[in-house]
């Protein structure tokens, strides 16, 4: 048997595998497991033998998303879909061209001699300074990427994917239990940040409301996030509650992170270079971020 | 004199054209350029005969296209894509200072569109639509299927493209190979910035030598560093090529369109509402003309609403102004002019009928 649809559960080839299995308390189990394993950080797939452990496997995949379509809880979702994009990521690594390509062909990532259209691009592309269009070779509509870059973009595409889970209509009890016993599972203390309008730049704003809702940041963002917080004075302790609202948060990364920026004085980037870092969400005209305390509340109220 | 009769009566005849109209919200001002939102119109006759009857001061629609673009909240219009408008806008001091910078900005338009919007992105010139804005600028409609589907963040993303965002020329210039001492960079046959950049300093060597170097004010260094270039080497030259590098950065100025600056909001905001291409704006008495030949259109000549002579009575000081073609007036003054320019400083409130 094609292990294909095991190592990308996500596509249809998986979905045809599954075709009149059952759902059983084994495979929720199992798919509990998954999300679990997302929320340790333990990257590993299983290794798995004969046919029916890769049904089993794969049917604990969509087991999985139906807890988290249920439960709807951003935070857990987040974790999953960086988790499983990271797996499926390890093994494109491993794939052939043939493979890729259909793959990538699931996300409408088709390339033509290494070029891509724009609007695809955009849509996966990480926001990261090399990434940005300014940066990139255009011809006509298209954008050159390498070989490894598409396969950064297609990892994009898995996790957009698992992000984006449909509501079950009528999930079954023993699911929605699953779901129960995850939030258990969750960090002790879910980050609490409580601003409000106008205490912060809206690019800032902006950022607080993504790691609310315990999206992803790009490098970028949370250097910015944290160069700001750390110039309007905020404790260590309190940056690292907020950055454990992030779906890849590990505690020890970032500790190490702040207090490395912090001891190394790196100042908070101007305006310009936030534009640059395409984090600039409004027309302030002040010039840096933290200028942002010194305006007046009725400038403030202008800027939206 | 009713302003509002002037409009009526232009919007019975209005070339109004609005793609999936059924599918657009719209929104209406009177006192302020939006009082009102979440209007909705089943065709464009129904439209029309709102303008007539209402007739407000301000007409905008939704650049979104929605399911159900009359629902409220914004989450219950079910959006499904959107038109990607960009809107340059200039800024001057003075209630009149905006106006003889307009026809400068024609160059700007035509850069964003053809160098932009065609060439870079890729999208069919069918697909565009160049509106004056009816005052201070111009708004540029998209309308590729391909890009409508984008989000908020990738139009932001195409905004600080054509801005020059984070755009560092050094960058174009990465395999500097310090063996041979060969500094390699743009072509001008290449796509974006780089052949753009690469375009700019053969141009400027051609037009202009010394801006560059003095030493390329002989024929033969200069043809020889730009054969070079056309093959992407920067080298053919005597010059340091650390200074050479420096030098350029002359060439990076104004590689981007500027006047979109003012406004990224508007390309980035998905819900947001832009002037009916075609309706009057109330501020001015003209209308947000749907541009054909951009370098052949002037706002008075082209954007007026047509009529008999007006008589008005200026009450304040108004500069001599080349764009309506009227000398200075003083406050008191009366004068007769065609009604357009008459109801454009009626609408400034620097006259009033009479």
């Amino acid at each position: 048997m094609d292990n294909f649809a095991l190592r990308y559960p996500f596509t249809d080839d998986a979905k045809q595998v599954l075709e009149g299995a059952e759902l059983n308390s084994r495979i929720i189990e199992m798919g509990f497991q998954r999300i679990k394993n997302a929320l340790e950080g333990k990257a590993a797939g299983k290794i798995v033998y004969s046919e029916n452990e890769i049904i089993e496997e794969i049917a604990s995949y969509a087991a999985a998303r139906m807890i988290l379509g249920t439960l709807g809880n951003q935070f857990i979702t987040g974790r999953f879909a960086v988790n499983e994009s990271k797996i499926a990521r390890a093994h494109l690594n491993k794939e052939n061209q043939a493979a890729v390509n259909r793959i990538a062909l699931h996300f409408g990532i088709i390339t033509n001699e290494n070029l891509l259209d724009i609007p695809t691009y955009l849509k996966y592309c990480p926001k990261s300074t090399p990434y940005r269009l300014i940066n990139r070779r255009i011809v006509s509509g298209k954008v050159e990427i390498s070989e490894n870059e598409k396969l950064r973009l297609i990892e994009e595409g898995i996790r957009k994917h698992m992000e984006d889970i449909p509501r079950p209509n009528d999930p079954p009890e023993e699911i929605k239990k699953a779901g129960e016993r995850l939030l258990l599972e969750l960090p002790k203390h879910q980050t609490r940040i409580t601003v409000k309008e106008g205490d912060h730049p809206p690019c800032i704003m902006k950022l607080f409301e993504s790691v609310k809702k315990h999206q992803n940041l790009p490098h970028t963002a949370r250097w910015y996030l944290a160069t700001y917080l750390i110039g309007i004075g905020m404790e260590e302790d309190a940056i690292v509650e907020i950055y454990s609202g992030l779906p890849d948060f590990n505690e020890k990364i970032t500790r190490y992170q702040i207090s490395h920026a912090k001891k190394k004085g790196y100042r908070v980037p101007s305006c310009s270079t936030i534009m640059s870092y395409g984090l600039c969400c409004a027309v302030c005209r002040i010039g840096n971020p933290l200028k942002w305390h010194t305006i007046s509340n009725i400038r403030k109220e202008g800027i939206r | 004199m009713n302003i509002r009769n002037i409009f009526a009566k232009y919007y019975e005849t209005a070339d109004i054209r609005i793609p999936e109209i059924e599918k657009r919200e719209f929104g209406i001002g009177n006192n302020k350029k939006i009082d009102a939102r979440h209007l909705n119109f089943a065709n464009v006759s129904e439209f029309r005969k709102y303008l007539c009857m209402n007739t407000p001061m301000f007409v905008s629609h939704s650049t979104a296209y929605y399911r159900f673009p009359g629902a409220t909240p914004i989450q219950k219009k079910h959006w499904l894509y959107a038109d990607i408008v960009f809107d340059l806008d200039i800024h001057a001091e003075g209630k009149y200072g905006v106006y003889p910078l307009l026809e400068n900005m024609k160059k700007d338009v035509v850069r964003l569109v053809e160098d932009f919007i065609v060439n870079d992105f890729g999208i069919e010139r069918q697909h565009v639509m160049i509106v004056f804005s009816g005052n201070r600028g111009y708004h540029v409609h998209v309308r590729d299927p391909r890009y409508m589907k984008m989000g908020g963040e990738e139009r932001r993303e195409l905004v600080d493209y054509i801005m020059g965002q984070g755009l560092n020329y050094l960058d174009f210039f990465p395999s500097r190979e310090t063996v041979h001492s060969k500094l390699m960079g743009p072509r001008p046959d290449e796509g974006g910035y780089r052949g753009r950049f690469a375009r700019k300093l053969i141009k400027k060597l051609e037009e202009d030598p010394t801006a560059i170097s003095r030493i390329f004010k002989k024929d033969q260094p200069r043809k020889f560093f730009i054969d070079g270039i056309k093959e992407g080497n920067y080298s053919k030259t005597t010059l340091k090529l650390d200074d050479l590098l420096n030098r350029l950065s002359l060439i990076a100025q104004d590689l981007s369109v500027g006047t979109v600056n003012t406004d990224v909001a508007v390309t980035q905001d998905l819900s947001k509402l832009i002037r009916v291409p075609n309706s009057v704006h109330g501020e001015t008495g003209l209308i947000a003309k749907i541009v054909d030949d951009i370098e052949a259109f002037s706002p008075f000549e082209d954007a007026g609403i047509n009529g008999e002579n007006r008589r008005i009575k200026f009450i304040e000081d108004v500069p001599e102004l080349e764009i309506t073609e009227t000398k200075e007036f003083r406050k008191e003054d009366m004068a007769e002019l065609p009604l357009h320019k008459a109801l454009f400083f009626v609408l400034r409130k620097s006259a009033v009928w009479a």
